[in-house]
């Protein structure tokens, strides 16, 4: 096995058993409650269509229906090895075994990673741009739930390294056409997984034919480091024909839903997200609710929630691709790819760059514009790589490690002290948790906090106590309660005049429902919390006697 | 037209001798330019590895010392016992900054030597006298977290603004407690939740004493819910009451205001005759004040009544609080 491939298994691996092991305490959000159902009902289409293929297009109506607003692919696999580790073998729970799709996913984003980062900038490179993007502790807490952000990120990763080697005139197993064609699926799997992957041709067209403008460079630098045994050179981007011709066919097979109806259906899809409703969200201390939204906000909120290192790694990263290009033109850097520097550059900043558009709904935080956060890594990483061989090209790679370890050390120790609190993660600039709170941010992502009070709830509700989860979904509840988180005794409120005990999970926008339980339950004393550094996120109310 | 040539020859310019450099400074500028400009890609690197350093110590350094400047469990139980043994009716916690609601759990709900006085748990942004009239509040005990990210200076200037007196701080692990006497507490005579079981309603609405939310802060008041699409107008009539020199009062809308087209109109009569009217609505401010003098009006009883006219659906409701001030 060569290097390249051992360091990027040896990523997969550590990935995969990472997050397999660290999820049980990541809790249950609103849309991931709704994905575990999908994915379910999913695989149970595909036993159906096994056994009675004649009936599959009602089949699909009947199962797919379940969420149809965004595609089934990621869904699907969720349902696969839900039913293999945990209906057919009992190995997991139902949302743990769900999750295990989402962990594959996980490993492969840094699998890949890891393979580009040794391409981009040797060994080093490829250790360290996996822990660029898995330190940042609001992309590990990604990498837990049974959602689709994190599994589009890894798809959108995968096509546009299948582009670059199809463009870049590979030497290695796959030829270029080889690579044009797995483009094409990829881009399909992508489409197959969230919408957002709509965005890529666009992008990887841009940077195409930004790259072919050299100014005085004398012919093209080669792509990588020789690693894949990529040669000089610009190709013809025959992956966006690919892309173009694969891509649909493989989003109409990877969705059932798709089979029939096809054209409305794609039209209903994106119709649901071109309109989009704005859910409220807190930004520096407003609340936003509808367009115009400030264009600063990606830049700001990933400022504030990248550690800080990091935060610096990235940039630099982002700032030396950028004078690569310059020298490139300059005609000083003849070893400089200039397709491949506008790749990772258009790559990293369109995302963010989207969300800035003023019209596009601002709610869900960092997740939006997830896919930039692969390429900032490994632009961080092959400038830390960089940064080393010019420093004590005798030492450049004990330079390099010293230099990773402080970007990756107060990384990693605030995913350890957040989790499973990572949409509630801001870094230093912010002032932590606190900080954020007295500046007026989102404090958290939608209902997963509640499973850090399950415990106490299991000890003191009294028997059959009707417990009001709010933005916990009722779905979530059940899921807790099917995989002996919760007990099964309890029942679901739909508000503080039913309930016995309430949830109240911090979001400004709701705060009428925690001052309403006061009123219902005559409490204002919460008796039991979930707090990150002291900042509430959830905090749990009960009528008098039913909490014993 | 071409000058002759000089006739003794050409002339040369000495270069201008150096300036004495006797502590080498300018040579040691020159040396330092010289390497630095126009700058090599090795010099970028060490800017960037000083940046990379400078951030990842400030960041092993943040991370390392943020558990210590946060209060602990025992902190939290110390302040409570503080507060449950000299606290008294009148009395209550301001918390700095507002967002240090675990208080709410740990502190106690009432006094314990006085189950039937509440000890209230502040959390409003600001404490100007502007802000916040803390109606019925004598003294307010300032709960701070000091070395808390995000600062919590502001709102113990604010209170000390509007205190005659002020014990403190008492410093307990990483928290710290202040008392603030009130210069002016406003001591209603009487409030519209408290005259309320007397009240007569008349019109469409349903009128209960309740905690809501207005402006993302909690208001004690009295809230009228209108059903239906077109409601009408609704009248609390409160029994006659002494009045004293003015009433106060605030509206707002009760709950999220998203989406909320309509508005209300308050009017606040006396015996029959309107003094004030305000207005809530969804746009800023949300928690509204009116103030009537009546210190012109005979010393007597008098019936206060508030007229609510929804322009349009309220299904949240109305949140009104009106006191009478001696």
């Amino acid at each position: 096995m060569t290097a390249r491939r051992g360091i990027a298994l040896a990523w997969g691996a550590l990935v995969l058993a990472v997050t397999a092991a660290t999820s049980p305490a990541v809790g249950i959000s609103r849309d991931e409650s709704v994905y575990v159902e999908a994915g379910a009902s999913y695989s149970r289409f595909w036993r159906e269509a096994l056994r009675d293929p004649a009936h599959v297009l009602a089949a699909v109506d009947r199962h797919y229906a379940l969420n149809h607003e965004h595609p089934g692919l990621a869904k699907g696999l969720f349902g696969l090895t839900r039913t293999a580790l945990s209906d057919a073998t009992g190995l997991l729970g139902e949302v743990q075994g769900s999750r295990a799709g989402a962990w594959l996913l996980a490993a492969f984003l840094a699998l890949l990673l890891a393979l580009w980062g040794f391409d981009l900038a040797g060994p080093p490179g490829g250790a360290i741009a996996p822990a660029l993007f898995f330190l940042v502790p609001r992309n590990f807490w990604h990498a837990h739930p049974a959602a689709l952000d994190l599994p589009v990120t890894a798809l959108v990763l995968a096509t546009t390294y299948a582009f670059w080697r199809s463009t870049s005139a590979s030497r290695g197993r796959l030829s270029t056409a080889g690579w044009a064609v797995a483009s094409g699926i990829l881009f399909g799997a992508a489409l197959a997984t969230k919408h957002n992957a709509w965005f890529l041709p666009p992008v990887l067209l841009a940077a195409w034919v930004l790259g072919s403008y050299r100014g005085r460079q004398p012919g093209h630098g080669p792509a990588s480091e020789g690693a894949v045994g990529t040669v000089r050179g610009h190709r013809f981007p025959w992956a966006l024909v690919a892309m173009a011709g694969i891509g649909p066919l493989v989003l109409v097979a990877a969705w059932p839903w798709l089979w029939h109806h096809t054209v409305p259906r794609i039209q209903e899809w994106l119709g649901y997200h071109l309109h989009h409703e704005n859910y409220p969200w807190m930004y520096l201390g407003k609340l936003l609710r509808k367009p115009p939204f400030p264009v600063a906000y990606p830049f700001v909120v990933t400022a504030l929630t990248v550690p800080l290192a990091i935060l610096v790694a990235m940039g630099g990263g982002v700032a030396q691709a950028l004078a690569r290009v310059v020298a490139a033109w300059r005609g000083r850097g003849p070893e400089v790819s200039v397709a491949t520097e506008w790749l990772l550059l258009l790559s990293a900043l369109f995302p963010i760059a989207l969300i800035a558009w003023p019209t596009v709904p601002r709610f869900g935080g960092v997740k939006h514009w997830m896919p930039a956060m692969p390429f900032l890594a490994l632009l961080g990483a092959r400038a830390l790589v960089t940064t080393g061989r010019l420093l004590w090209p005798a030492r450049a790679t004990a330079v390099t490690g010293v230099l990773a370890f402080l970007v990756l050390a107060p990384a990693a120790w605030q995913v350890v002290h957040v989790h499973p609190f990572g949409t509630a993660a801001w870094n230093e600039i912010a002032g932590g948790a606190p900080g954020a709170a007295t500046m007026g941010m989102q404090r958290q992502f939608w209902g997963e906090a509640a499973v850090a009070v399950l415990p106490a709830v299991n000890e003191h509700a009294a028997p059959g106590s009707r417990v009001w989860f709010q933005e916990t979904t009722a779905l979530a509840a059940h899921q807790y309660q099917r995989d002996g988180r919760l007990r099964k005794d309890l029942t679901v409120a739909s508000g503080p005049e039913d309930a016995d005990i309430s949830i109240w999970q911090y979001h400004q926008e709701f705060r009428d429902r925690e001052f309403r339980t006061w009123t219902e339950f005559h409490v204002t004393r919460p008796v039991a919390g979930a707090y990150l550094d002291e900042v509430p996120l959830a905090q749990v109310y009960a009528r008098p006697g039913a909490w014993r | 037209m071409n000058n002759p040539p000089d006739p003794h020859g050409p002339t040369y310019r000495l270069p201008t001798p150096p300036p004495p450099d006797p502590t080498g400074w300018y040579e040691l500028r020159r040396r330092a330019r010289a390497t630095l400009w126009p700058p090599q890609d090795a010099a970028w690197a060490g800017l960037f590895a000083a940046a990379v350093v400078a951030a990842g110590v400030y960041g092993i350094w943040f991370q390392a010392t943020l558990p210590g400047r946060l209060p602990s469990s025992s902190d939290w139980k110390a302040v409570a016992a503080v507060l449950a043994r000299d606290t008294r009716p009148g009395d209550a916690v301001a918390l700095a900054p507002p967002w240090a609601e675990r208080a709410r759990e740990i502190l106690p709900e009432r006094l314990p030597t006085r189950p039937e006085a509440s000890l209230p748990v502040l959390a409003y942004p600001s404490y100007a006298e502007g802000a916040e009239d803390l109606a019925g509040i004598r003294r307010v005990w300032l709960l701070s977290l000091p070395d808390a990210p995000g600062g919590t200076g502001r709102i113990a200037a604010e209170l000390q603004a509007r205190s005659g007196a002020a014990e403190g701080p008492l410093r307990i692990g990483q928290l710290t407690l202040t008392r603030f006497d009130l210069r002016s507490p406003l001591l209603p005579l009487w409030s519209l939740a408290d005259l309320l079981p007397a009240a007569r309603i008349q019109g469409p609405a349903v009128v209960a004493r309740e905690i809501r939310e207005v402006g993302f802060l909690p208001r004690d008041c009295v809230v009228a819910r209108f059903a239906g699409p077109h409601p009408g107008t609704a009248v609390v009539r409160l029994p006659p009451a002494p009045l004293g020199v003015a009433l106060r009062g605030h509206v707002g809308l009760a709950g999220d205001v998203s989406g909320t087209g309509a508005s209300a109109s308050v009017r606040v009569m006396v015996d029959g005759v309107e003094l004030g009217r305000v207005e809530a609505a969804a746009s800023a401010p949300a928690w509204r004040t009116v103030q009537i003098d009546t210190s012109r009006l005979p010393p007597a009883r008098h019936e206060v009544a508030l007229e609510v006219v929804p322009s349009g659906p309220l299904p949240r409701g109305v949140c009104l609080d009106l006191v009478a001030l001696p």
